[in-house]
């Protein structure tokens, strides 16, 4: 081991506030190496990651690259560095051309606008090939689906010559095809030199691809293991930590949504024999905001304690039918019955009075209200109903019992019942707005991502409810992008491709790749496909 | 300078609020007040540190007006009733703006709602000046809530169906009003012999019964006193109050969750437009005793002002109204006693408002670091 490491970062410290974000963590990565960054939500990885690439200034510690000490104060030093970075969420421009989203902010060559721009394409073309990152020059970018789209940011990054990539959870909004073809382009990365650095919870990709990983937990580094000496059970240890009392093993449904098992391996959690009959959807036909029809003529079956998963890629009608499920969104056709109640028509008061129960994908938009207090947040949406008025005034000091009291039961990390949903955390946010939608005594709960950014005691927390919610009879419908949660936690798999059922699994019969295809537009017309 | 800082603190004086319900226990209750009441000392008394500054650069004894301007309301029992007279308009058109702002919209009309309110009550004090006072008085003042309601009802309707923004409509209807007025003032009860553009006086029976020796104070206080507690009490106690708050929070939230929120926004707006039209009716019935144009006066911009300082908290607008009024009504003997225009008090209102928006800003920092 002469030779220098490529990224040396040490001791970094980074407060927030009282909060410790980052305490004296430090992190080696070589040349020609993919290093999993691995760890819960809050763990610091992202925070590290961001004072590496100029977003955060540390309070102490050093960055070296190629063993020169550096000072990365803003993106543009950490760019010019050679570092590069891709982020969740796609900062593009929608109507522009890929080429022009990737030369957006760099000085461009040539003599003329024209000839720079060719230039670029040309370079775009030759890097595209190289890596075997599959992308048209000239689409424009809001035609694009997510995958491409974050092909579209790597190559970003690559074109301002970055030698060290990082990754931040790329793979949540991919197909399991365009994972394994991201990670093929990473070994190809570093197969010439580079190095990559991959944010992810998900323990069964870090063991993919990865040469070595970092496993980091409340903001502390826990240890740095080569991908030789570990396998996932050891992670998902280190992980979890002993810290919180002894570490259990996660049940299989648990383990395939953690990514620690491959999934497939759930057979034997089929129900046997059937369920009652619960839900019924007829001929739903739903428009988006802009009046455009998503999901036209849908039928849906969900049984009395039966758990419906859709599988699909984001922007296939998810949010509309979530939306009309929960009778927030009016049905242009069709109807939706609920345990024998004809809802669909009716004002969304009376689905919440029948029982319908709605998790909503974005928590802070569409979840709670930011500046009121825990006990506001749970009595909305049930604030008309009896229980909580008295001589027709709403009682806030029984309110406030009952916000204690699900504080408790939930688990929800707050001073008191007047703390501020804002003011929460993201998976403390999701255990309000479970607690919210378990008050109604749901008939049908409808769920979008629900452990989307939860690390995974909140996601162990939030299937332990589902299944308390399916004994008693409930019907759930859990939508996600999640593949693995899907199919860890359903017993019947449904694809979605631009609103309609690409395909139909039993849990014990799933077969990712193929719902993979499916949820992609693959493989509906011609009858069996390559699976 | 040195002079300025000496400034009293004037007994029950300017915008100091009351914790607008700061609920907690214990320690954190006390902690909760300090919170909730440092930032309105504070802000009033920069205020009028910076007031008083430039009143003295400007070459005027900044000492005499500032204390002319705060204790003028409590020298006599005039100015204490004058004080009270001035608080109703400006709490009411405070109401106007605040409710529909508790749901999300903006209410820019309220001079335009008032004036409607005069009119409407006028219009039957006039009309019906003969009816006892049991039976005109109410109409009066219900004739004035309606009229209110009303035009603001037209910027709830435009916003409802067509998604017109309220502030747009609200403000246009302010100008369509006072084209309105000078046509009833002017063409349909003129009344000649006043000298300014102005109604015939409403009968005996519209008139508020004043309580106390002349000049006494009219009744209409007491009314809006016993609203301001069930306005209170209703924001907060009343699914829809919640709802409002919801709304004002929230609004997808609040529709997923049930609440038919663009309804509500309109019902904010005409509760809002209604309160503006009983500010003019009980200007017409217990003031004026007619409705004449330039009763407005700049009651719009006070209660955007108090609304804005009050934060949200229906129990803490109406004390803050108050502090404004007290300012207002200070104006006229700070001209008077020191001769500073009266404009100069609207200065130091505006400054209270920015030094208070200001201090949410170090209230975070001082929070964050501690």
């Amino acid at each position: 081991m002469t030779t220098t490491a490529r990224l040396e970062m040490t001791e970094v410290v980074k407060t927030f506030g009282p909060v410790r974000a980052l305490d004296s963590v430090s992190l080696e990565v070589g040349a020609r190496e993919v290093h999993g960054l691995l760890g819960g939500n809050g763990a610091g990885k992202t925070t590290l990651m961001n004072v590496l690439f100029g977003l955060y200034k540390a309070d102490s510690g050093t960055v070296r690259i190629d063993g020169r000490e550096v000072t990365i104060t803003s993106p543009r030093d950490a760019i010019e560095l050679g570092v590069g970075m891709v982020h969740q969420t796609f900062l593009q421009v929608d109507t522009y051309t890929v080429v022009e989203n990737v030369v957006l902010g760099t000085p461009l060559e040539g003599g003329s606008h024209r000839a720079g721009l060719a230039a670029a394409r040309a370079k775009i073309a030759e890097i595209s090939e190289r890596f075997g990152l599959d992308v048209d020059p000239d689409a424009v970018v809001e035609e694009l689906p997510v995958g491409v789209r974050q092909r579209v940011e790597i190559i970003k990054a690559l074109y301002r010559g970055a030698k060290v990539l990082i990754l931040d959870e790329p793979t949540t909004n991919l197909t399991p095809q365009e994972v394994d073809a991201l990670f093929a382009s990473l070994r190809t990365m570093v197969a010439e030199g580079m190095s990559v650095i991959l944010i992810t919870h998900k323990i069964r990709e870090t063991l993919a691809v990865c040469d070595k990983m970092t496993v980091m937990r409340d903001g502390a580094r826990v240890q740095t293991l080569d991908r030789a000496d570990t396998d996932a059970e050891h992670l998902a240890a280190i992980m979890v930590g002993e810290s919180h009392g002894s570490y259990e093993t996660p049940t299989l449904t648990e383990a395939v949504a953690l990514g620690t098992e491959a999934p497939g391996a759930v057979v034997g959690e089929e129900h046997v024999g059937g369920f009652e009959p619960g839900v019924s959807v007829v001929g739903a036909t739903v428009r988006n905001d802009h009046g455009v029809e998503l999901v036209s003529g849908f039928d849906l079956e969900v049984g009395k304690g039966e758990i419906v998963g859709f599988a699909g890629v984001a922007g296939n009608g998810q949010v509309e039918l979530a939306e009309a499920l929960a009778g927030v969104r009016p049905l242009e056709r069709g109807s939706i019955t609920v345990h024998g109640s004809a809802l669909s028509g009716k004002p969304t008061a009376q689905w919440l009075d029948g029982g319908v129960a709605y998790v909503p994908e974005d928590r802070h938009r569409d979840g709670i209200l930011p500046t009121s207090g825990i006990t506001e947040n749970l009595i909305l949406g049930s604030h008309r109903s009896a229980r909580v008025r008295r001589r027709g005034l709403i009682d806030w000091r029984a309110a406030r019992q009952r916000a204690a009291e699900a504080i408790d039961k939930f688990s929800i990390r707050a001073d008191s019942p007047a703390t501020r949903a804002g003011d929460l955390s993201g998976g403390n946010i999701q255990r309000v707005i479970l607690a919210r939608a378990f008050a109604h005594r749901p008939r049908l709960l409808i769920l979008h991502n629900p452990t989307r950014g939860l690390d995974i005691g909140s996601t162990r927390f939030v299937y332990e409810q589902i299944r308390e919610a399916t004994a008693a009879g409930c019907s759930v419908v859990v939508i996600s992008e999640d593949l693995d949660e899907v199919i860890a936690i359903a017993d019947r798999v449904i694809a979605l491709y631009q609103g309609t059922q690409a395909g139909e699994w039993a849990s014990s019969q799933v077969d990712p790749y193929e719902i993979g295809r499916r949820m992609t537009g693959l493989g509906t017309a011609s009858v069996g496909g390559a699976a | 300078m040195s002079t300025i800082e000496q400034n009293p603190p004037s007994p029950g004086g300017p915008p100091s609020a009351p914790p607008p319900a700061a609920k907690g226990r214990g320690a954190g209750a006390a902690a909760g007040i300090v919170w909730t009441l440092a930032p309105y000392v504070v802000s009033v008394l920069l205020a009028f540190l910076v007031g008083g500054a430039l009143i003295q650069a400007m070459g005027y004894p900044a000492v005499d007006a500032l204390e002319a301007v705060l204790t003028s309301s409590f020298d006599s029992r005039f100015g204490l009733i004058e004080t009270l007279h001035k608080w109703v308009p400006i709490v009411l058109c405070a109401y106007a703006f605040a409710i529909p702002l508790a749901t999300g919209k903006f209410n820019i009309g309220a001079e335009g709602q008032m004036l409607l309110g005069a009119t409407g009550g006028a219009a039957i004090g006039i009309t019906f000046s003969d009816l006892p006072a049991i039976v005109l008085l109410p109409a009066t003042l219900v004739a004035g809530v309606l009229a209110g309601a009303v035009w603001a009802g037209i910027a709830a309707l435009l916003l409802v169906r067509f998604r017109v923004n309220e502030v747009l409509s609200t403000v246009l209807l302010n100008f369509v009003s006072f084209k309105l007025i000078d046509w009833v003032a002017t063409k349909v009860w003129p009344d000649a012999g006043a000298g300014h553009p102005a109604t015939t006086p409403v009968g005996e029976g519209a008139r508020l019964p004043l309580i106390g020796e002349a000049p006494g104070l009219h009744s209409g206080v007491l009314l809006v006193l016993a609203l301001a507690i069930f306005i209170a009490v209703g924001m907060r106690f009343t699914p829809t109050g919640f709802e409002m708050r919801a709304v004002g929070d929230n609004p997808r939230a609040s529709l997923i969750n049930g609440v038919r929120t663009s309804r509500l926004a309109g019902a904010g707006l005409v509760l809002g437009g209604g309160a503006a039209g009983l500010a003019g009716a009980i200007d017409v019935a217990g003031v004026h005793g007619r409705m004449l144009e330039g009763m407005q006066s700049n009651f719009l911009i006070l209660g955007i002002i108090v609304g804005l300082m009050a934060r949200g908290s229906m129990l803490a607008l109406p004390f803050v109204a108050f502090g404004i009024a007290v300012l207002e009504f200070g104006a006229g003997t700070m001209q008077l006693v020191a001769a500073v225009p009266v404009e100069m008090v609207l200065v130091i209102e505006a400054l209270i408002l920015l030094f208070l928006l200001l201090s949410d800003l170090v209230r975070n920092r001082l929070r964050g670091a501690a």
